[in-house]
């Protein structure tokens, strides 16, 4: 199947979307014996930098070129943008058909009625069991599916080759082989471990595995809560962290390894192509556990909105980008790890060692799908995380009256 | 008359500026907007014509109705319209799972209530309110010598003075952000500077201290807002006819006098328009703020426009938010309505 329009559409800019509606459903008319004319899809994201764009591209190009009557107008927000945006938009009437979110965007998204349920969908296509099961857990909501997951990231511990070697420290596997390396890797303007510990959501997603590890979850705050408070506490105290972390996004800390400030980082694949572009000699592992081995599931959902008028096509497009055939390039070009686990022996994540980790730790990746509070209970994590940090107080204490303030919250329905 | 002196707008400004002061300008403004239903001290007086029926004067007063109806429209539908939409969300319980519904139930002053009876948004309060006053208080200060500095012919002045609005001319984000870098600890420039002058001990994580994060945004602030008061003061200073300077010199009055008892009385007016101004300003800033800390650590520098933010877009409690931002929008409101009576009240002295 060839369009002359594909390539003259897909070279306008998205924007031309009203005049490729009229020229496709004129061609769609006399071109094919579909009773239907070409719909535009409206379709809003994120992936905002110029190292995704050829991705997307293709990715759209293969989806106007193969499923039957599509044309996409794509609108990219920057990544702070986009839910507010998609409230916005709700407000004003003004929503895109699908959209990539942040998968702990569901929280909020999932009880507003926005997405549409997909749950007969998802039941005939019957590919629920190829995914991992933190990303689909985390789409499916009071027992409806509400997304598809599109990638999958987690955090992992990096280290820098040589400083280890030259310390001769071996990449820590618990928490306690942490803080010792990380004590044994301070030194002057060298920090033995970085990660963020900001105000905002990233500095929460960095935190939550230190719960999970202590055995805990956000129910168990103010015991496990202090626990790995006091865990951090007490590397800050060492010097082996930096208590600017609390400033750091999780860029800043790859900066900070990149830089050879720090000897270890926490942090996300997605980080890989800028060390790679470095001569910094690295390596990955798992992050270290206490009581159990956890980290945070990071990576995006596809939705399709409930005001859509063409959400059977929308979900046509939606299945189209599943297949591996699509998907396995399509996540190669972003750089990003699958949720599907039938793809886990291709692509470059079967080859790239540090991917691989990445990859294998998607099993014990927990989704942070805690319901409409979230938002306030993440802000009540950060908050008490950052006044441990910054000495402003203990971790018992502010365990203590940080888990109110999460329980109210969570309750919250 | 000293031509050599750097006037900013000229001489020939400057002398119609000073004109504008005396009783004749007063009396015009007044009358110019005569027109417009003003309540014209000097409409009448201005035209002492015969009155037939329908007087050029109801005409005029047609025509100018007719002729501020755009902007009447405009500002009915970019300020009246989301201000009274703010204040119906006030009293709904908006929130994002009745977005779509429209089922928001009206909940009278309970956002309101809700609001007031959350200690966060009280420390946000106390942090805006020491936020204002410290940037004012500084803004306006420096400005202030600034402008006595500026207002004397040296070499480079004009050059000078253009270089430091260049920070006026920068969007907050960029100079958040240049501070977020200046003051970090590791890396920043105000650190080495300390750490050159002094011992380790003075340098500081100044944004990451939840003590000092504060007067780090403070001080972040200042600097930005620090050219416009030099600005509008030196304009004010330019006013000041440099005759009664020379008088009171001649007078035997020494330096100090003749700014205690010729400048800052003369700089009032002026001063307090630069105050408010200032006030408006900084009272609502977010951007700034924002870029530079986010509200941390911890909630060392959540002033209000943050709060509201965080209500409204973290939070998605839109009712809240609402009533939150409407009293965030009263104490600039009450400085303006305070502004607008004194003017008034000064024009109808005059």
């Amino acid at each position: 199947m060839s369009h002359p329009v594909d390539r003259r559409g897909f070279l306008r800019a998205a924007g031309a979307g009203a005049a490729g509606l009229g020229l496709g459903s004129a061609l769609a008319g006399c071109g094919s014996d579909k009773q239907s004319g070409t719909v535009t899809l409206t379709w809003w994201d994120y992936f905002t930098l110029d190292n995704f764009q050829a991705a997307f591209t293709r990715l759209i190009k293969d989806i106007e070129a193969q499923v039957p009557g599509v044309r996409i107008e794509r609108r990219t927000f920057p990544f702070a943008d986009l839910e507010r945006q998609i409230t916005l938009g709700a407000v004003s009437g003004d929503l895109p058909d699908i959209a990539i979110v942040d998968n702990v965007s569901m929280n909020t998204l999932a009880g507003s009625g926005l997405l549409a349920d997909l749950t007969e969908r998802v039941e005939d296509w019957g590919q629920a069991d190829q995914y991992y099961k933190g990303p689909w857990d985390g789409c499916q909501v009071d027992g409806k599916s509400l997304g598809i997951p599109n990638n999958s990231n987690c955090l992992a511990l990096y280290y820098n080759t040589r400083m280890l070697d030259s310390a001769g420290v071996k990449p820590p596997t618990t928490w306690d082989q942490l803080a010792d390396a990380a004590q044994r890797l301070t030194s002057g303007e060298r920090f033995g471990l970085a990660m963020s510990a900001i105000r905002t959501e990233e500095g929460v997603f960095q935190f939550l595995p230190f719960l999970w590890q202590a055995g805990g979850d956000l129910d168990t705050f103010a015991t496990d809560g202090a626990t790995a408070l006091a865990f951090l506490d007490d590397l800050v105290a060492k010097g082996s962290l930096s208590e600017q972390c609390v400033g750091w996004t999780q860029q800043d800390v790859n900066t900070r390894f990149v830089n050879g400030r720090a000897a270890m980082q926490i942090n996300g694949p997605w980080q890989l192509p800028t060390i790679k572009k470095t001569d910094v000699e690295f390596g990955v592992v798992a992050l270290p556990r206490d009581k159990e081995a956890a980290t945070c599931l990071g990576g995006e959902n596809w939705v399709v909105m409930a005001s859509s008028d063409h959400q059977d096509k929308a979900w046509q497009v939606l299945e189209y980008t599943q297949r591996p055939s699509v998907l396995v390039p399509f996540l190669v070009g972003l750089g990003n790890l699958p949720a599907r686990k039938d793809l886990a022996d291709t692509g470059t994540w079967a080859s790239d060692p540090a991917l691989r980790l990445f990859l294998s730790q998607l099993p014990v990746a927990r989704p942070r799908q805690y319901g409409p509070g979230y938002a306030d209970a993440a802000q009540a994590v950060a908050e008490a995380e950052q006044s441990v940090l910054t000495g402003t107080s203990s971790p018992s204490a502010v365990a203590r009256s940080a888990a109110p303030k999460i329980d109210r919250a969570l309750e919250e329905r | 008359m000293k031509g050599d002196r750097p006037g900013l707008f000229g001489e020939t400004a400057r002398r119609s500026r000073r004109g504008s002061s005396g009783s004749a300008g007063r009396r015009a403004r007044p009358g110019s907007s005569g027109w417009a239903g003003g309540r014209g001290g000097g409409r009448g007086r201005g035209r002492p014509g015969p009155r037939r029926t329908a007087s050029p004067s109801a005409r005029r007063r047609r025509a100018g109705y007719l002729f501020s109806l755009p902007g009447l429209v405009f500002l009915a539908l970019v300020l009246a319209y989301p201000l009274l939409y703010n204040v119906w969300t006030s009293v709904h319980d908006v929130r994002l799972t009745e977005l779509l519904g429209g089922s928001s139930p009206f909940v009278g002053l309970d956002n309101y209530r809700t609001t007031l009876d959350d200690p966060d948004f009280w420390h946000a309060v106390r942090l805006s309110l020491v936020f204002t006053a410290g940037s004012l208080l500084f803004q306006f200060t420096i400005g202030f010598a600034l402008a006595l500095l500026f207002a004397r012919p040296f070499p480079f002045n004009g050059l000078l003075r253009s270089l430091l609005l260049v920070a006026w001319l920068l969007p907050p984000v960029v100079s958040g952000t240049l501070f977020r870098w200046m003051l970090d600890q590791d890396a920043g420039a105000y650190n080495a500077l300390l750490r050159a002058v002094g011992p380790d001990s003075l340098a500081h994580d100044w944004l990451i201290d939840p003590g000092t994060a504060l007067a780090g945004v403070i001080f972040a602030n200042v600097w930005v807002g620090v050219p416009f008061n030099m600005l509008l003061l030196l304009v004010g200073l330019h006013t000041i006819d440099p005759e009664l300077h020379e008088a009171a010199a001649l007078d035997g009055a020494n330096a100090w006098q003749r700014f205690r008892w010729i400048t800052v009385p003369l700089m009032r007016p002026v001063s307090v328009t630069v105050l408010l101004l200032g006030l408006v300003y900084t009272f609502k800033v977010f951007d700034l703020v924002f870029v530079m800390t986010g509200g941390g650590p911890v909630d060392a520098t959540s002033v209000l426009s943050l709060y509201v933010y965080e209500i409204f877009f973290k939070f998605f409690r839109f009712g809240e938010g609402a009533a939150a931002g409407l009293l965030l929008l009263l104490v600039p409101l009450l400085a303006g309505a305070w502004y607008v009576r004194r003017l008034r009240g000064e024009g109808e002295a005059a």
